[in-house]
């Protein structure tokens, strides 16, 4: 349990660390974004491409978010009660959050597969089989943008910061177990 | 036996739904009852319209108002909805299309192949630019951010056009944030009725299309589910929601460029404007090259214009 | 087939027979509330029952699709792209500490007054207020700078946190302003008008603050004392050389919304001109340390993500709500079933608001409940740039308001020891009475919202 949660929290807090510089990336594009529009013509491709990075940048962040802490919490019980009793009810509450998370991961999974033209009920089994070269990729879905970039890529990166949020949350359970147990963390 | 309920979206937002789609549902909840309801939602309100068409595929939604094109449906037939580049000249000819040249056919085809039913097909308005700086030649589209359709879009942006892409009840705010310069995705009538008149000034009487086309579908389960009668009175709702746009753009087109007050009219000279109608046809070319059921629907579109031009007036007036 | 086909049915059918709607909702409101009590994260909260409500509703046929849908509406919602611009832009202002100057030159030009600190203070948090969308910097600076010299001049603890919470909030009233945005897009209304028409409301409340500590102080000296001479004694020139400092952020200011007003630039692009002008500001100040960019780079992801993942959680939420047919039951409530006139409506909806605000995320509030509310408004014939501002006022009421509101979390965090939860939620009240009576005040001369904008849009 300690090596799991040693393991994944490392994980997502140098991902996490990586992830906060894309606030600049997002302020560059916004900035070529004025400048293009402003002495020459106007680029296709700023405003999705500012979506994607914000995208990337708050799902792939919600990890290390977590570990900061800066997930606001309604305290006034809460702020109250003994570490005992806190993790008592984190560890029951954290559970519907993962569930939550489960739904969003099952989506992005389905929507990934739907990007790369499968339409049936098994988009976990067929995403695996594309990785492993299984199956094939069909019809790629596109954004309905005049720059017209595949729309897997990002579907995708949502993938992994839903996994990685779930992973996070499951690192949370687990130090509420643990501190149950009477350990300090 | 309970109330079997759709739910049903149309990529209109609440403002134009309130013609274009809006009669069709409440005479279909009047006449169907107890047996049955059908529960509108608008533009993005259950799912993103790019999200449209897999909602609809995996019966998140059971059916859907929309242009093929607007919805992204993984088909061959996508960039022919909406506003194929000059496709049609007046909104007659899209049924004509569909029920007399043999689209409906194609349609029928392409959609049970993945899944969806292809209901009916009809039109809307013709697509014309409306903006807040003046288009008087092919010079002034130039860098102009332009809402439009996916298609539209790609042709237009060999003359300069930057076709931007945004959810439909944001357009407004966006011409107003400064994200857009403009929109070319209907005619005079939605300029008004939407409230994109207020935040344009003016409005080019050239279009590029005489006619959006667009359908009604619905999630094949669900709608093998319905009875007979029950599939029979959908479809005439549809019907009547095609007869009800044809006089209300019709009509609306005209009366607002002569009687309306918020846009003022520009034009493009014919001569200059020929080379947007000669490259349209460039365009179809290049769209008939991707693939057989492409080239299928642009023949047809050939021939029915050909036809058209043999048949004279009022068909057309060279 | 024909049998899946029966099966289909009779499951869709069974998921909308199993429950009313009322009882859905009823459960879903209690769920959440259970949730958020017990200390949950508030997006996860709301994205439980979203999607538990969903599954409900839809069962496997769409039911799992919702919650992911709303993250891809969340990405085509292109004006939150100036929330973490507008974040980082507060943050860089807080931690820098360029704002320093300013509290200085507010120390001395207001010191000989009574009160004349915690009035400083307010004019800190008005400039403070145009640099930023939120109230998070404001809060920051007024609880590091202001507060501690504050309590060393012997100013009343609860007056003086008083005056932080309340003038930090007008964060969200002065332009720019993230909650506007917000609102902007659920109400489809342009943004630079609804910035503009928060100015002269936002400038009133702060007048009005400035009042109540002027007429306390003055028949109570003892809690906000005046300067002794000896410490206002300075040279003419060095007080006109703080004046300078005041430069500063009109300079910000400026920036970020004299091309957006005229339409140069979009929205967006000025909010990141907004966040490069605060960045420059910081460097060319000497003050962008490591540190300075470390705090400022890292706390700028934890609140983007903070509020992304709870309005990613309400957009489910409130989709679910509008399968409900949540809109048509609310407008049947009000006009239907208790046959109330307009006016009567609008007000109930404020103190609805209101008392939401107390115990809900405000920003799951306004994805929730203000696309129920709006649409019944615009109906009701309210202009909705007005409303906006309202409902603005309600939200700042909102973030201060126990048990549930952001000023008072980072209050509690960053308060010194002497001042108790006692004293902070104590600190509160008039300053919510006095924000109650400007929302008063919005209401029956709509002119205070609405002339700036038609004046500087309507030629
Ligand atoms: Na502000
Ligand atoms: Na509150």
């Amino acid at each position: 349990m300690r090596g799991y949660i040693r393991g994944v929290d490392a994980l997502n807090y140098r991902l996490g660390r990586v992830v906060m510089y894309g606030i600049f990336v997002l302020m560059a594009i916004l900035l070529w974004s004025s400048i293009s529009k402003t002495f020459f013509l106007p680029t296709l491709w700023t405003l999705e491409m500012a979506q994607f990075v914000m995208v990337g940048y708050y799902i792939l962040g919600g990890p290390y978010s977590i570990q900061l802490g800066a997930n606001v919490r309604m305290d006034l019980l809460y702020g109250e009660w003994s570490i005992r009793r806190k993790a008592w009810f984190d560890l029951t509450t954290v559970c519907f959050l993962i569930f939550y998370l489960c739904v969003l991961l099952y989506g992005a999974v389905s929507s990934t597969a739907y990007s790369l033209g499968y339409w049936k009920d098994a988009p976990f089994s067929y995403l695996f089989g594309v990785l492993i070269g299984t199956e094939e990729v069909g019809r790629m879905e596109r954004s309905s943008s005049a720059w017209r970039p595949l729309m897997w890529p990002i579907k995708a990166v949502m993938i992994v910061g839903f996994f990685l949020m779930l992973l996070q949350c499951i690192s949370e359970l687990f130090k509420d177990v643990l501190r149950l147990k009477g350990h300090t963390i | 036996q309970g109330t079997i309920t759709w739910r049903m979206q149309t990529y209109a937002g609440a403002a134009l739904a309130e013609h274009v789609i809006d009669p069709a549902i409440e005479m279909f909840n009047k006449i169907a009852g107890d047996r049955m309801q059908i529960e509108l939602f608008y533009a993005d309100q259950l799912v993103p319209t790019g999200e449209l068409f897999q909602a609809l595929q995996r019966g998140t939604i059971d059916a859907v108002q929309s242009d093929d094109d607007s919805m992204a449906s993984p088909t061959e037939v996508t960039v022919f909805g909406g506003y194929f580049p000059f496709g049609s000249r007046y909104s007659l000819d899209v049924p004509v299309l569909f029920n007399q040249y043999g689209l409906n056919e194609i349609w029928d085809e392409e959609y049970s192949a993945v899944g969806v039913k292809h209901i009916s097909a009809g039109a809307w308005d013709p697509c014309h630019f409306a903006t807040k700086d003046p288009i008087r030649s092919l010079e002034d589209l130039k860098g102009k951010r332009v809402f439009t359709f996916p298609t539209a879009g790609r042709f237009m942006s060999q003359f300069g056009v930057v076709p931007v892409n945004l959810p439909w009840e944001d357009i407004e705010v966006a011409l107003q944030t400064g994200e857009l310069d403009g929109i070319a995705w209907s005619g005079i009538t939605e300029d008004y009725t939407v409230g994109w008149a207020d935040v344009t000034n003016y409005f080019l009487t050239n279009n590029i299309s005489g006619a959006w086309a667009g359908s009604f579908f619905a999630n094949m389960e669900r709608w093998n589910e319905l009875p007979e009668d029950l599939q029979t009175l959908f479809r005439v709702c549809c019907d009547q929601s095609h007869y009800y746009r044809q006089w209300w753009y019709w009509g609306g087109e005209a009366n607002l460029r002569v009687n309306g007050t918020k846009l003022e009219l520009t034009t493009i000279p014919d001569e200059e404007w020929a080379t947007v109608e000669n490259a349209a046809l460039e365009f179809w070319e290049e769209i008939a090259a991707e693939s057989d059921v492409k080239r299928r629907v642009v023949d047809i579109f050939k021939q029915y214009n050909a036809d058209m031009l043999k048949a004279g007036r009022p068909y057309r007036y060279t | 087939m024909h049998f899946r086909a029966v099966q289909g049915r009779a499951a869709s059918e069974r998921s909308h027979h199993l429950m009313p709607y009322e009882l859905i909702a009823t459960l879903m409101f209690s769920t959440m509330m259970l949730m958020l009590l017990t200390g949950q994260r508030v997006f996860g909260a709301i994205g439980f029952v979203a999607v538990v409500a969903a599954l409900l509703l839809w069962g496997d046929r769409g039911g799992y699709d919702l919650g992911f849908s709303a993250a891809m509406k969340l990405m085509k919602w292109y004006p939150l792209l100036t929330l973490p611009m507008f974040i980082f832009m507060g943050y860089v202002l807080s931690e820098s500490k360029i704002a320093d100057d300013l509290y200085r030159m507010f120390h001395v030009w207001m010191g000989g007054v009574r009160g004349g600190l915690a009035i400083g203070t307010i004019g800190l948090m008005v400039l403070i207020s145009a640099m930023n969308g939120l109230s998070v910097a404001g809060m920051a600076i007024g609880a590091t700078i202001a507060l501690p010299e504050l309590l060393k001049r012997g100013y009343d603890k609860r007056m003086v946190t008083g005056v932080i919470q309340a003038g930090s909030s007008l964060g969200i009233l002065v332009p720019p302003s993230v909650v506007l945005v917000l609102y902007a897009m659920i109400a489809r209304q342009p943004v630079g008008q609804l910035w503009l028409a928060g100015v002269i409301p936002g400038l009133m409340m702060a007048a009005l603050f400035i009042l109540y500590i002027a007429l306390r102080c003055r028949i109570n000296p003892t809690l906000g004392p005046a300067l002794a001479a000896e410490e206002r004694d300075i040279p003419r020139a060095e007080k006109m050389r703080l004046l300078r400092a005041g430069l500063l952020p009109l300079t910000i200011f400026a920036v970020m919304m004299v091309p957006f007003v005229n339409g140069w630039t979009s929205l967006v692009e000025s909010s990141a001109i907004g966040a490069l002008a605060a960045f420059l500001a910081a460097v060319f100040k000497g003050r962008m340390t490591r540190e300075v960019f470390e705090n400022s780079v890292r706390n700028t992801l934890g609140i983007t993500c903070m509020f992304m993942w709870i309005i990613l959680a309400a957009l489910a939420f409130g989709a679910v709500f509008d399968g409900l047919g949540a809109v048509k039951a609310i407008e049947s409530l009000f006009t239907e079933r208790l046959n109330l006139n307009p006016w009567m409506i609008l007000i109930l909806m404020q103190l609805s608001f209101i008392l939401m605000g107390t115990f809900l995320d405000d920003t799951a509030m306004l994805v929730i409940v203000a696309p129920l509310y709006v649409p019944l408004v615009g109906a009701l014939g309210f202009d909705l740039i007005w409303y906006g501002i309202l409902y603005t006022i309600t939200t700042q009421i909102a973030y201060m308001t126990p048990p549930f509101g952001y000023n008072l979390f980072l209050m509690r965090a960053m308060a010194p020891p002497e001042i108790s939860l006692r004293d902070i939620y104590a600190s509160i009240t008039p300053f919510v009475l006095i924000m109650a009576g400007a929302l008063a005040l919005v209401m029956l001369f709509p002119g205070l919202a609405l002339w700036l904008p038609e004046y500087v849009y309507g030629n």
